[in-house]
C-alpha cells in the first residue's frame, strides 16, 4: 500500500511539487522566525551571561523614569558601597543618553534607528565593556567605541572622532581603542565609552553612577556582602548577586523584543494558514481526479479504510517532506529577516544563527498536521465512492451542498464576528476584554465567515470580471465560463489570495489613514511653519539649550514663537469602583508652555482656560474624564525629583493635536525638575515669508550648526520623516505579506493545471474546430486573472472593512482619520505597495504569471490525444 | 506531383504515418493516396486499426504525416505551421466527433458559432438559420449541452460543422453513441446537406447502415486502402468488410 502511495504521487508529481512548495513556504517561515528570534536571544543570554561572570555583586539604581536622574546615584555611595566588608574590589558604572556620535560628513549617525549611549571603560573589570584594540582611553580628550560602530562607519585608532552634547556642544577626541561586550561588538546600538570622570562630564553628570560591579575576596559568602551593604544603599539602589542580573537582564531584553517575536510569528501561521487552503484545495480536486483509479482499488478488493490510508500515506509523505525542506528554508528566511530589519536599523547582537530542536519539532508538527489535515475530508470522501458508479462515469460529480444552508451557516458565523466587532466598537469590551481585542476576535469570526460565504461571491462576481474579460474576444469568453463552471473550487482558490490581500489592504489602509491623521494634525491642527526638536528620540528627557529661542526669536524672519519643555510624569489617580478602590497609574508626558501655546495648537473644543496659571494644568479631555478628575478638582502628579505635587484643573481641550498633553506654566518647570533646557521650539513665520525661508534662516545661526543634534523641520519635512517611519513599518509588513501571496498564487497555479488536466478533451476539441495556441494561452490566463482578482477584491473589501473597524476602535489614542488609499499618492516604492489598486492590478498580472505553466500545458497539447481520451 | 484536380475538396498523395520508432515502430498508413471529391458524401471503413481514424486525423490537419502530401482544396497542408493549420481548420474543415462534442460551458448556439467566433468573423445568420431549422434545434438553441439528449447533441456538432460552410467536414463515428432513430436522423440530415447544399461530407464508420448513406465507401486494412463502392447498400458494405477480415 505504501508502495500504491509512492507511485501515485510520483505519477502526480507536477501538481504535487505546487503542494509541497506551499508546506515549505509556510513552514519555512515559521521556522525562520524561530531561528531568528532564537539567534537573536541567544545574543543577547551570551552577552548578559559572560558580562556577569565572575561579577559577585551588582549595584543598581532602580527608578519609575528610564534615564531620569532617579537612574543615577552619587559616586560617594558607591564608594561606600565598596568599603564594605568582604569587598575585594569593586568598579563604577555610568551609562547614559545624550551624546551624539557624527560621521565624517557631520551627520548624527543613527538619529532614527537605535540609540547612543555614553559610558565609562575601568580597566581589571572583567564585566562590561573591554579593549578589543588600542588603549584605555584617559581624560576627556581620549575615547573608545565599540568595535561595530568603529567598523561600520571605518573610523580608525589614532584619529579624532565628533561627538555632540545638546547640552556641552561638540568635543573632537582621539580614538584610542575599540571595545567589545563579551564575545558581542553591541548590543545594536552605539556605545560611547570614556573614563568615568570624562563619562560624568560628557553626560554632565559629575560625581554620578549607575551602578557597579563587586568582587568579593574569595571564601567569603555573597550572602553575607550583600547583607552588609544593604544598610549603606542609598534609597534608589539595590544590590542583587551577579547571577540573579544576568538572568534579569536577558529576561527584562527578550521581554521587550517579544513584541518583534510574536510579530513575526503571526505572520509565520498566516502563511501556513494560506499554504493549508492551497493544500487542501489540490488533495480535494486530486482525490476528485482519481475517483475512477480509486474505485477500480475497491472494486479489486481494498477496504474504504485502504483508500483512505493511500491517500492520508500520500498526504504525510508529503507533509513530513515539505515540512523538511521548509526547515531548511527557514535558515534562508532567518538570514533575509536579519538583513531586511537591519536595514530599516534593527540591529541585533551577532552570533551564528540557532536552530533549537523545538523548531525543529514545530516545523515538522505544523507542516506535517496541517497538510495530513487537509487530505482528511478529500481522503474520506475517495473512500465512500460508489464503485460502479465511479468506473461507469467518466467523473462523479460530487453531491452539491445546498447553497440555502451556505448562505445561512457562512452568514450566522459572519453575523457572529459582526457582532463581536460591534460590542469592541460601541460597547467598549466586555468579558474583562478589551475594545481592541473584540475588535479582533471579531475580525477572526467575519474571515471565517466569509469563507463560507465566497463561493455565493464567485458566481456573480467571477461573471462581472468575466464581462469584461470577455470584450477582450472569445479567449475571455471560455475564461468566464470555465471560472463560473465550478464557484467552490473557484471560491476556495480565490480564497487563498483573499487572506493575504486582506491583510495587505488591512496593512495599507491602517497606515494610510495613520499618515492622514498625521497629516490633518499637522496641516490643520498646528499652526506653526517650522519646529525645532531634538534629534535624540530615545532620551525622554533630551533638550537643547535656551539659548537657541532668544537667537531665533531676533531674527526678522520669525513672526512669533513658543518654547515646549517635555519630561516624563506619572498620573495618579484613585477610583471607587464595586470592588474598592483602585489606584490607576499611567506613565505619560508633562509639558511646560508658554500663554501663546494654544495659538499654535489650537483644539477643537475647549472647557476652562487653555493656559494653566500658578498651580494649575491643562490637559487632553480624555485624561481628565479617565482618571475622573473635574474642572476645578485636584490632580496628582509623580515627579521624578519633586515626588508627588497637587495641581488644580483649570481646563481641559480635545483636538487630534491634543492626544496626550498636560500642560503646566513655564515658570513652574524650574521648580520640578533641575534641567532647564527647552525640548521644542514652535515657530511661525513673518508675514510673506516662506517656511523654507524660515528654515534656511534658522540653519545659518552659528548655535544650530554648532549644536547637531537638532533638527529643524517644516510642516512638510516632519511630515515626511513621519511617513517614512510608517512606511519602514509597512514594507516589512508588506514584505511578509508578499510570500503569502506569492503562497495564494500559487494555489492558483494548482488549481488551472488541474482544471487544464480535467479539461484535457475540451481544451482539444477547441483546438480541433480553430481554437489557436495563444488563444488557448490566454484562455488559461484570463481564468487565472479572473481567479485571482475576484480573491484580490474579496481581500481589498474584506481589508478596508477591517481597517474601519480597527481604525474606529483605535480613535481613543488619536487616529482619527480614516483613509481608504485606492491610489497612491506617490511614485515612491512604499506609496505604490501602500494602494490598493496596484493590487488588483499586482494579482491580475501575478494572475498572468502564475497561469504561465498550465497555459503552456493547454496550448502544447498534442490535439489528436486529446480528442481521443475520455 | 500534378495539381489536384479542381474538383477535389482534399486529396492525399501518397501519405505514410509512422507512430513510434524500433520495436514499438506502427506504420498506420501506408503510401495511402485518395480524393474526396467536392459535394460527395463519403464512408472510410475499415476494422479496428485500419488506420482510418489516423487517415482522418492526417487529412484534416490534425496530426502530421511522415511522409506525403495533403490538399485541402488547392491548398497544401502539410506546408503549414501550426497556427495557419489552426486557421485552416477554422475556415474550411468541420468536425464531428463520436461524443464530447460540445464544449459544456457554451450553450447550444455558442457552440454553433464558436468557429466564427474564434475567428472573429461574424456567421452567416441566414444560413445559420436554415442549418438550424433544418437540424430541428430551434426550441434548444439556449441550452447547455448537458441539458440535450445525444441526439441533440450530435445535431448541434453537426450544425456547428455546417455553419462556417467549410470546404469540408469530417466526422468520426458521429453515431457511435446514438440509438437507431437518432442514428438515422442524424445520417439524412448528413446526407440532405450533400444532396441539398453541396456540402463535403468525409464518415468514418464500421457501421454498415451509417456507411449506406454514403455515396462513396473507401475500405481501409492494415493502413492501406483495399477498395472502393460505390451506390453502397447496407448488405453489401456487411459483404466487403467480412470479406475484408478474412
Amino acid at each position: 500500500m505504501f508502495r500504491a502511495s509512492l507511485k501515485s504521487l510520483w505519477a502526480y508529481r507536477a501538481r504535487m511539487t505546487l503542494t509541497l512548495m506551499a508546506i515549505v513556504l509556510g513552514v519555512g517561515l515559521i521556522c525562520g522566525v524561530y531561528v531568528y528570534s532564537d539567534t537573536i536571544n541567544r545574543g543577547f543570554n551570551e552577552i548578559f551571561e559572560e558580562s556577569f561572570s565572575g561579577v559577585d555583586i551588582v549595584v543598581r539604581t532602580e527608578s519609575d523614569f528610564t534615564f531620569g536622574e532617579g537612574s543615577f546615584m552619587d559616586q560617594e555611595d558607591f564608594d561606600r558601597l565598596a568599603s564594605a566588608p568582604g569587598v575585594q574590589r569593586a568598579y563604577p558604572s555610568l551609562a547614559g543618553l545624550g551624546l551624539s556620535l557624527l560621521d565624517r560628513e557631520g551627520e548624527v549617525i543613527g538619529a532614527q534607528g537605535s540609540p547612543t549611549f555614553t559610558s565609562n571603560l575601568e580597566e581589571g573589570d572583567s564585566a562590561g565593556f573591554v579593549i578589543d584594540q588600542g588603549l584605555y582611553p584617559a581624560g576627556p580628550d581620549q575615547v573608545a567605541l565599540d568595535r561595530a560602530t568603529a567598523d561600520a562607519n571605518g573610523f580608525q585608532i589614532g584619529e579624532r572622532i565628533s561627538l555632540v552634547s545638546e547640552q556641552l556642544g561638540r568635543m573632537e577626541p582621539v580614538l584610542t581603542a575599540t571595545a567589545r561586550l563579551a564575545e558581542i561588538d553591541n548590543l545594536g546600538s552605539r556605545w560611547i565609552l570614556f573614563d568615568l570622570p570624562s563619562a560624568q562630564q560628557a553626560l554632565g553628570l559629575p560625581g554620578k553612577v549607575s551602578g557597579g560591579n563587586v568582587y568579593v575576596i574569595p571564601g567569603t559568602p555573597v550572602e553575607e556582602v550583600i547583607a552588609a551593604m544593604t544598610p549603606l544603599l542609598p534609597p534608589n539602589a539595590a544590590v542583587v548577586s551577579g547571577q540573579q542580573a544576568a538572568e534579569e537582564q536577558a529576561a527584562e531584553l527578550q521581554g521587550s523584543l517579544g513584541f518583534l517575536t510574536t510579530f513575526l510569528t503571526v505572520f509565520g501561521y498566516i502563511a501556513l494558514f494560506v499554504g493549508a487552503f492551497l493544500i487542501y484545495n489540490t488533495f480535494r480536486i486530486v482525490v476528485s481526479q482519481r475517483t475512477r483509479d480509486l474505485a477500480l482499488l475497491r472494486a479489486i478488493g481494498a477496504a474504504k479504510s485502504q483508500v483512505m490510508a493511500i491517500v492520508l500515506l500520500e498526504s504525510l509523505f508529503l507533509g513530513v517532506l515539505g515540512s523538511l525542506l521548509g526547515i531548511a528554508f527557514g535558515l534562508l528566511i532567518a538570514l533575509l529577516l536579519q538583513t531586511g530589519l537591519g536595514a530599516i536599523g534593527l540591529t541585533f547582537p551577532t552570533t551564528s544563527l540557532v536552530i533549537a530542536a523545538r523548531t525543529i519539532i514545530v516545523g515538522l508538527a505544523a507542516g506535517t498536521l496541517v497538510t495530513v489535515g487537509s487530505s482528511l475530508a478529500p481522503a474520506r470522501r475517495a473512500s465512500r465512492v460508489p464503485i460502479m458508479a465511479a468506473l461507469n462515469e467518466d467523473a462523479a460529480a460530487p453531491a452539491r451542498r445546498s447553497l440555502v444552508k451556505r448562505a445561512a451557516g457562512g452568514g450566522a458565523v459572519a453575523a457572529a464576528g459582526v457582532g463581536a466587532a460591534w460590542l469592541g466598537l460601541f460597547g467598549g469590551g466586555g468579558l474583562g476584554l478589551s475594545a481592541v481585542v473584540w475588535v479582533g476576535i471579531g475580525v477572526g469570526i467575519v474571515f471565517f465567515g466569509m469563507f463560507i460565504l465566497s463561493p455565493l461571491f464567485a458566481a456573480p462576481i467571477t461573471n462581472l470580471l468575466g464581462w469584461v474579460a470577455q470584450r477582450t474576444g472569445v479567449a475571455g469568453k471560455l475564461a468566464r465560463r470555465n471560472a463560473m463552471r465550478s464557484p467552490r473550487r473557484t471560491a476556495a482558490t480565490a480564497g487563498a489570495v483573499m487572506i493575504s490581500i486582506t491583510l495587505v489592504a488591512l496593512a495599507s489602509t491602517m497606515s494610510g489613514s495613520l499618515r492622514a491623521t498625521i497629516d490633518e494634525v499637522l496641516a490643520d491642527d498646528v499652526e506653526a511653519d517650522v519646529f525645532i526638536t531634538s534629534s535624540n528620540q530615545f532620551d525622554p528627557t533630551a533638550g537643547f539649550t535656551t539659548q537657541l529661542a532668544e537667537q531665533v526669536r531676533g531674527l526678522e524672519q520669525v513672526g512669533d514663537l513658543t518654547r515646549l519643555q517635555v519630561a516624563p510624569v506619572r498620573t495618579l489617580s484613585v477610583r471607587e469602583t464595586a470592588a474598592g478602590t483602585e489606584e490607576n497609574v499611567s506613565e505619560l508626558n508633562i509639558t511646560s508652555v508658554e500663554p501663546n501655546f494654544a495659538r499654535f495648537v489650537p483644539p477643537e473644543s475647549s472647557v476652562g482656560t487653555l493656559h494653566p496659571g500658578a498651580g494649575e494644568v491643562v490637559m487632553e479631555e480624555s485624561i481628565a474624564a479617565g482618571n475622573g478628575w473635574t474642572i476645578g478638582g485636584e490632580v496628582t502628579l509623580q515627579f521624578e525629583q519633586a515626588g508627588e505635587r497637587t495641581f488644580t484643573l483649570a481646563g481641559t481641550a480635545a483636538g487630534p493635536a491634543w492626544t496626550g498633553l498636560i500642560l503646566i506654566d513655564r515658570s513652574e518647570w524650574p521648580g520640578l525638575f533641575n534641567s532647564v533646557s527647552d525640548s521644542q521650539i514652535y515657530i511661525q513665520a513673518a508675514p510673506g515669508v516662506s517656511p523654507d525661508d524660515l528654515k534656511a534662516a534658522i540653519e545659518a545661526q552659528p548655535l544650530v550648526a554648532e549644536l547637531a543634534t537638532i533638527n529643524v523641520q517644516t510642516e512638510e519635512d516632519l511630515l515626511s520623516q513621519a511617513e517614512q517611519g510608517i512606511n519602514q513599518l509597512l514594507n516589512l509588513i508588506l514584505a511578509l505579506l508578499g510570500i503569502t501571496v506569492i503562497i495564494g498564487m500559487l494555489g492558483v497555479t494548482n488549481t488551472m493545471a488541474l482544471s487544464v488536466f480535467e479539461r484535457t478533451r475540451e481544451i482539444g476539441l477547441l483546438r480541433a474546430v480553430g481554437l489557436d495556441r495563444p488563444t488557448a494561452r490566454w484562455m488559461v490566463r484570463m481564468e487565472a486573472v479572473i481567479v485571482s482578482v475576484f480573491g484580490c477584491l474579496l481581500g481589498v473589501g474584506l481589508g478596508i472593512l477591517f481597517g474601519w473597524a480597527i481604525v474606529r476602535a483605535l480613535n481613543d489614542i488619536g487616529i482619527t482619520s480614516f483613509l481608504i488609499p485606492w491610489l497612491p499618492d506617490s511614485w515612491t516604492v512604499s506609496s505604490v505597495l501602500g494602494s490598493l489598486l496596484f493590487w488588483v492590478a499586482a494579482t491580475a498580472v501575478l494572475g498572468v504569471a502564475f497561469a504561465s505553466y498550465p497555459a503552456r500545458r493547454a496550448a502544447k497539447l498534442n490535439v489528436v490525444e486529446a480528442i481521443a481520451r475520455f | 506531383m500534378t495539381a489536384p484536380a479542381p474538383t477535389a475538396a482534399a486529396r492525399a498523395e501518397e501519405i505514410t504515418k509512422i507512430y513510434g520508432s524500433g520495436d514499438t515502430r506502427v506504420t498506420a498508413l501506408d503510401q495511402v493516396s485518395v480524393a474526396f471529391h467536392a459535394g460527395e458524401f463519403v464512408a472510410v471503413m475499415g476494422p479496428s486499426g485500419s488506420g482510418k481514424s489516423t487517415l482522418m486525423h492526417c487529412m484534416a490537419g490534425l496530426d502530421e504525416v511522415t511522409e506525403g502530401t495533403v490538399w485541402i482544396g488547392d491548398q497544401d497542408i502539410s506546408k503549414l505551421n501550426d497556427r495557419q493549420l489552426t486557421r485552416m481548420r477554422r475556415r474550411r474543415v468541420g468536425f464531428i466527433f463520436q461524443a464530447f462534442n460540445l464544449v459544456p460551458t457554451l450553450n447550444a448556439k455558442e457552440n454553433i458559432t464558436l468557429p466564427a467566433d474564434l475567428a472573429s468573423s461574424k456567421p452567416d445568420r441566414e444560413w445559420l438559420d436554415q442549418v438550424v431549422e433544418t437540424l430541428g434545434l430551434g426550441d434548444r438553441l439556449r441550452h447547455r449541452p448537458s441539458e440535450l439528449s445525444g441526439g441533440q447533441q450530435q445535431r448541434v456538432a453537426a450544425a456547428r460543422a455546417l455553419a462556417a460552410r467549410p470546404d469540408l467536414i469530417f466526422a468520426d463515428e458521429p453515431t457511435g453513441n446514438l440509438d437507431s432513430a437518432a442514428s438515422g436522423e442524424l445520417l439524412e440530415f448528413l446526407a440532405g446537406a450533400v444532396r441539398d447544399f453541396g456540402q463535403t461530407i468525409v464518415m468514418v464508420t464500421h457501421d454498415a447502415v451509417a456507411a449506406s448513406h454514403a455515396g462513396r465507401v473507401v475500405f481501409l486494412a492494415d493502413g492501406r486502402i483495399v477498395s472502393e463502392m460505390t451506390d453502397p447498400t447496407p448488405e453489401r458494405v456487411l459483404d466487403r468488410i467480412i470479406g475484408l477480415e478474412r
